[in-house]
């Protein structure tokens, strides 16, 4: 057991803003108290996926003069240049001009940055300021006692296949902590934990799914430097919310994405194949001849909004960034929400700790610190997502209006879009395969241990095959789920930690666990 | 009980992307590559943890540049109390002598600081990941006059301290007799896993730093200058192979391939002989006779000695030298004829009774000894498992530079800083994860040393009207020598024979368990003898024997076997060099994987992307298929 002040679950702009910010608070008032960032990641960013075109505003109030700093994350930022919004049909590209492009998908000032590096450079910032940064700890459970949060408990290590215990076995670990700040990203295990207690949303938590691919081009390739394109429209079927970007990330790299909301009705849709359908498109194609695909990866993007917030301070504990669903739908950026929502957690638990006094009550300044910059805004845009649930035609022009509706639009779990024999049936070839793709994410697990992915009821699986054709088939982009005689086998290695199996679902049949610290993706530039 | 663990920092080769690959340079980018702890050094401290007992300590020790100071807070992460570095600028470019050199000098710096008396025992990682040549941990046992127990696999106590490893004869339970002893890891159960109140509390442990003046060694001893090898080229590893790999969907079109291949009998070609080497009245760098050390096990030589003695031949003709043999042993004077036979121009007999069974220290007491003694200008070993334990102890004690594992050996002039040396020696391995090719010389030693990889020279054909000479050496060991004991033995359960097998299919680490190679190997191994008519033998990559799912007498390439079948099928083998090296003379090879930029594809002929649980299973029916239609 151990114990420490202050637990961070999750080494992500969130979690590392908020130990930058406390830590640097305390040497202000001179105080000390331990401040400990956890994560499963193997070392900082590898499992943080973004864009991303991000607003660094957000920095100049975590760390006032970053600019200078000579890091490479600082160094790599390349501001943007060109920004283009434009409509895919099949084959043609029909740019929307600069007047019409709604204010909030503008991009001016903003910069093309690797999340990964973000982090790395965010997590060097805490341990200069004093946070303890342990890699490589997955965290099972939320020590729940007396109604409130006590820590967590980290995964057992050294089990076989079978479950059983190895001569290496290690049982989870508890770490007690005074406060818990949870900001374990997307679908995080933990704070799902702690919302399933405690609830708080109005409606459920709604996703998306994004793709990501770091293209290099070949070197007498001219993408345009500082260009960043939106696009909407082609692959995406009008009744399906999503759009994709290519960004400049400079020598010659080229950051290609593609972001669907997961409340789809089609239980054949294929992510990765959508994403190789948007690269074959002519506009597309084009722009990204003769490059190679350096890197892969996939993520889930909380977009439920400000209907969808859970409760945020708990006796114990309070949620920051995509745990918490700290998302602009309008922009669908979170970063800088993230890096906010951590500060605000850090000057929450400022004021706990010289209160000593980690109650409900003592933490319910949090909302008031993320009123600014964060509950704001996206209070503005409360009904903007679900205004897609009618599709883009209808939506679209809905959603520009959506802050004015006197009431609040509802969101469905996305698992319950999906509808029975409602089929895309693309052509399944051409393009990269998913076990390429898998293995460009680098990601890894050690083969013989217990699968963290649970299938609460095989037999849910086979009436699954004959309603709906198991979508989770089609839907990872780690073909971690197959069809082997009939019968779904899971290869749990090749898992990507998305989570968007254990979304899409339709009979919520999986359970996704962490599993032992340091495995998954290795995300490093992307 | 103290331990003290002798660990490195190696970049992580398990996640080759193709951004780690600088195809124009033929070397890996290392800032691309994450820097962990070697894989083998992990079971090390884990041996470690079970050898340790109270209240003795483990204690980490590594040679390395400052950041290799995470790796260290990661050992103490795991169960080391205490870790050390050496790191100074002196130390870099070290080759395994100057390394042993230094770590030898630190080793002994620690067991005076923390008063270890002789109440310890030093535990390594066979090899590195990087390196890869298996040297150092017995050069560090030469460089402290200790005996080494190689290739252990647990260890546990009874009365006293008992390890098990392997034996160049099957599974031995050995003790030491005396401390401190040297012990090298090649597997371990289960390695320990980092804690995180471990975790935490390696972040207030201080790592000390020493350095070379700290331990009374001066630069001259120490690194590039210290070192007795040099790189002088490194390059991409040429394509041995002329086909393109096509690569199929379907297993059953997969079968039919194979099997019609298979009956038009394909042969590889064998490399292009190279114009010989002259020395047109220059005066060579070395002098001396060119020997091969012979190896033999149950009375009977080892292929690789009699290929040796074919490749000296080579070496010694435009030097215009003679070819020795160098035969330790008790009652071996038989073998002399054959060896004799096979190009020996003398044999050099070490006989003495307690040189009937190899252990380190008595063996390379005898060979040092006969070495220094008449000067030969180069000892070829076999890159066998003795090979390894023995050559690198026999160079550190003659003061030899030493080549591991090489794959091509010619003679040679090099130019350094405008000084030629003549017909020195050039010796070719692979070598950074198997990656890239290096060929390397000797410098500031008589004699040059290398271990050639099984399988790859050629033996001359025996030729009983050869005369040569038998000259007895006084061996020079005594009972003193002796510090271990064999408390068992154990034959390994099967013998598995690669080296004669016509069809081998082989399982890599990505087959998950050795379930899977019994599952899903075998059955693919009968139906191929079946539909094909050869005799199949199963074998396995370097990292599939590490996690035991297969024995060790399966390993292909390494440390393991080089082999020439008709067909190599490989399954879930991602396709190292150090792999592709013991198997990319088969005539046919057929590859299976699920990650298609995995690099045996461009070295296959055929190839399947796909999961093996799918692809062998169909591919087993399509050759009974076949088998049925013919």
């Amino acid at each position: 057991m151990s114990e420490v002040d202050v637990l961070i679950v999750g080494a992500g702009p969130a979690g590392l803003a908020s130990a930058i910010r406390l830590r640097r608070r305390l040497a202000e008032a001179r105080k000390e108290a331990s401040v400990v960032v956890i994560d499963k990641a193997p070392r900082l960013g590898y499992h943080n996926l973004s864009g991303a075109v991000f607003e660094a505003d957000c920095l100049d109030e975590l760390c006032p003069g970053w600019r200078a700093d000579p890091d490479p994350f600082v160094k790599n930022m390349v501001p943007v240049e060109r920004d283009e919004l434009v409509y895919l049909t099949r084959s043609k590209m029909q740019p929307i001009p600069a007047s019409l492009v709604p204010r909030h998908l503008r991009h001016q000032g903003d910069h093309a940055i690797s999340i990964n590096r973000l982090v790395k450079w965010l997590g060097g910032v805490a341990q200069q300021a004093g946070a303890e940064v342990q890699l490589g700890f997955a965290a099972g459970e939320v020590l729940q006692e007396g109604g409130g949060v006590r820590g967590v408990r980290l995964v057992d290590l050294g089990r076989n296949t079978r479950g059983r215990k190895q001569a290496n076995f290690l049982a989870g670990e508890r770490i007690e902590a005074r406060v818990t700040i949870l900001a374990d990203g997307s679908r995080g295990v933990l704070s799902r934990q702690v919302t399933e207690r405690h609830g708080g949303n109005r409606n459920s938590q709604v996703y998306s799914v994004g793709i990501k691919q770091l293209i290099k081009l070949p070197s007498q390739a001219d993408f345009g430097a500082g260009r960043v394109i939106h696009t909407i429209g082609y692959p995406c079927r009008r009744d399906v919310f999503g759009g994709g970007f290519l960004y400049d990330m400079g020598k010659g790299e080229v950051a290609v994405g593609l972001i669907l909301g997961l409340d789809w009705r089609y239980t054949d849709l294929n992510p990765q194949r959508e994403m190789e359908l948007f690269k074959a498109h002519p506009f597309v194609a084009g722009l990204l001849e003769g490059g190679e695909v350096v890197a892969t990866g996939v993520k889930t993007v909380p977009e439920g909004g400000y209907y969808a917030l859970p409760k945020l301070a708990v006796d114990g504990a309070l949620l920051a960034g995509d745990a918490a669903g700290f998302v602009n739908m309008r922009k669908i950026k979170g970063i800088h929400y993230a890096i906010r929502s951590g500060i605000a957690a850090a000057d929450t638990v400022f004021d706990a700790l010289a209160r000593n006094d980690f109650s409900e009550s003592s933490l319910k300044g949090y909302r008031q610190a993320l009123e600014p910059g964060v509950l704001r805004p996206m209070r503005s845009a409360r009904n903007y997502r679900q205004c897609f649930k009618l599709g883009l035609y209808l939506g679209a022009p809905l959603s520009t209006i959506q802050h004015l509706l006197p009431f609040g639009l509802d969101a469905e779990p996305d698992h319950r879009s999906t509808r029975k024999r409602s089929r895309l049936n693309r052509s399944p070839d051409g393009g990269l395969d998913k076990a390429t793709f898998v293995s460009l994410s680098g990601a890894a697990h050690r083969e013989d241990e217990p699968s963290h992915i649970i299938i609460r009821d095989p037999a849910v699986c086979l009436e699954c095959k004959d309603e709906y054709g198991n979508p989770c088939v089609q839907l990872c982009p780690g073909e971690v789920y197959r069809l082997r005689e009939g019968e779904l086998v899971l290869s749990p290695s090749n898992c990507m930690h998305d989570g968007s199996c254990a979304v899409k679902c339709p009979y919520q049949n999986i359970d996704w666990t962490p599993p032992e610290g340091g495995e998954g993706p290795r995300y490093r530039k992307m | 009980m103290n331990c003290i663990v002798l660990v490195k920092q190696v970049p992580d080769l398990t996640d080759l992307r193709p951004d780690a690959w600088d195809t124009e340079k033929g070397t890996l980018r290392r800032g691309v590559l994450d820097s962990v702890l070697n894989p083998l050094d992990l079971h090390a401290l884990t041996l470690a943890a079970q050898v340790r007992r109270d209240p003795g300590r483990i204690i980490a020790l590594s040679m390395g540049p400052p950041q290799a100071e995470e790796m260290l807070r990661d050992c103490i992460a795991r169960c080391a109390d205490e870790a050390v570095l050496l790191c100074d600028v002196h130390f870099a470019g070290a080759d395994t002598c100057a390394t042993a050199r230094a770590l030898g000098q630190g080793i002994r710096r620690l067991v005076r600081e923390f008063a270890l008396g002789d109440d310890y025992v030093i535990l390594a990682g066979m090899q590195s990941a990087d390196g890869d040549t298996a040297q150092v941990p017995p050069q560090v046992a030469d460089e402290l006059g200790i005996e080494q127990i190689a290739y252990a696999e647990a260890v546990e106590w009874r009365e006293s301290l008992v390890v098990h490893r392997i034996g160049p004869h099957g599974k031995e339970t050995v003790t030491p007799l005396v401390t401190p002893v040297l012990i090298t890891a090649s597997s371990s159960e289960a390695p320990v896993y980092r804690s995180f109140h471990r975790a935490r509390m390696s972040l207030g442990r201080t790592v000390r730093r020493w350095t070379a003046g700290d331990l009374d060694l001066t630069p001259e001893q120490l690194g590039l200058k210290g070192s007795r090898t040099q790189v002088v080229r490194i390059f991409s590893p040429s394509e041995s192979h002329d086909a393109e790999c096509r690569l199929l969907d379907e297993p059953s079109k997969l079968a039919e391939e194979v099997t019609a291949a298979w009956r038009s009998g394909r042969r590889r070609k064998a490399a292009e002989a190279q114009a010989p080497y002259q020395l047109d009245g220059r005066e060579p760098a070395h002098t001396g006779e060119i020997w091969v050390f012979a190896e033999h096990e149950a009375g009977a030589l080892h292929p690789v000695s009699l290929e040796l003695l074919g490749a000296a031949r080579g070496l010694a003709a435009p030097l215009g030298v003679k070819v020795g043999a160098v035969l330790p042993g008790h009652q071996v004077e038989p073998l002399a004829a054959q060896l004799t036979a096979h190009g020996a121009d003398s044999v050099y007999l070490l006989a003495h009774p307690l040189l009937e069974e190899f252990r380190p220290v008595p063996y390379k007491t005898a060979l040092a000894r006969a070495i220094l003694e008449r000067r030969p200008q180069i000892v070829l070993f076999g890159a066998t498992p003795l090979g390894r334990e023995l050559a690198p102890r026999v160079a550190y004690e003659t003061g030899s530079g030493l080549t591991a594992d090489c794959t091509r050996l010619e003679i040679g002039d090099f130019t350094r800083e405008k000084v030629t040396q003549t017909g020195v020696l050039l010796q070719t391995r692979p070598a950074l994860g198997g990656n890239i090719m290096a060929t390397i010389v000797t410098k500031n030693s008589v004699t040059q040393m290398a271990t050639v990889r099984p399988a790859v020279m050629k033996a001359l054909p025996p030729d009983p009207e050869r005369r040569g000479g038998v000259v007895p050496l006084d061996p020079g060991v005594t009972e003193g020598h002796i510090r271990t004991r064999v408390v068992a033995r154990q034959s390994l359960p099967e013998g598995a024979n690669l080296g004669d097998a016509e069809i081998v299919v082989s399982g890599g680490r990505g087959m998950g368990s050795k379930e899977a190679f019994d599952r899903f190997l075998r059955p693919l191994a009968g139906a191929l003898e079946q539909a094909l008519g050869g005799r199949s033998e199963i074998g396995a990559s370097r990292p599939a024997v590490e996690e035991g799912f297969i024995g060790r007498e399966h390993q292909v390439g390494q440390t393991g076997q080089t082999i020439q079948p008709r067909l190599y099928v490989a399954v879930a083998i991602s396709g190292a060099i150090q792999h592709l090296s013991g198997m990319q003379n088969a005539d046919l090879v057929v590859a299976i994987n699920k990650d298609p930029h995995a690099p045996i594809f461009r070295h296959a002929d055929f190839g399947i992307v796909g999961e093996y649980e799918s692809v062998l299973p169909a591919l087993v029916e399509g050759l009974q298929h076949v088998e049925n239609k013919s």
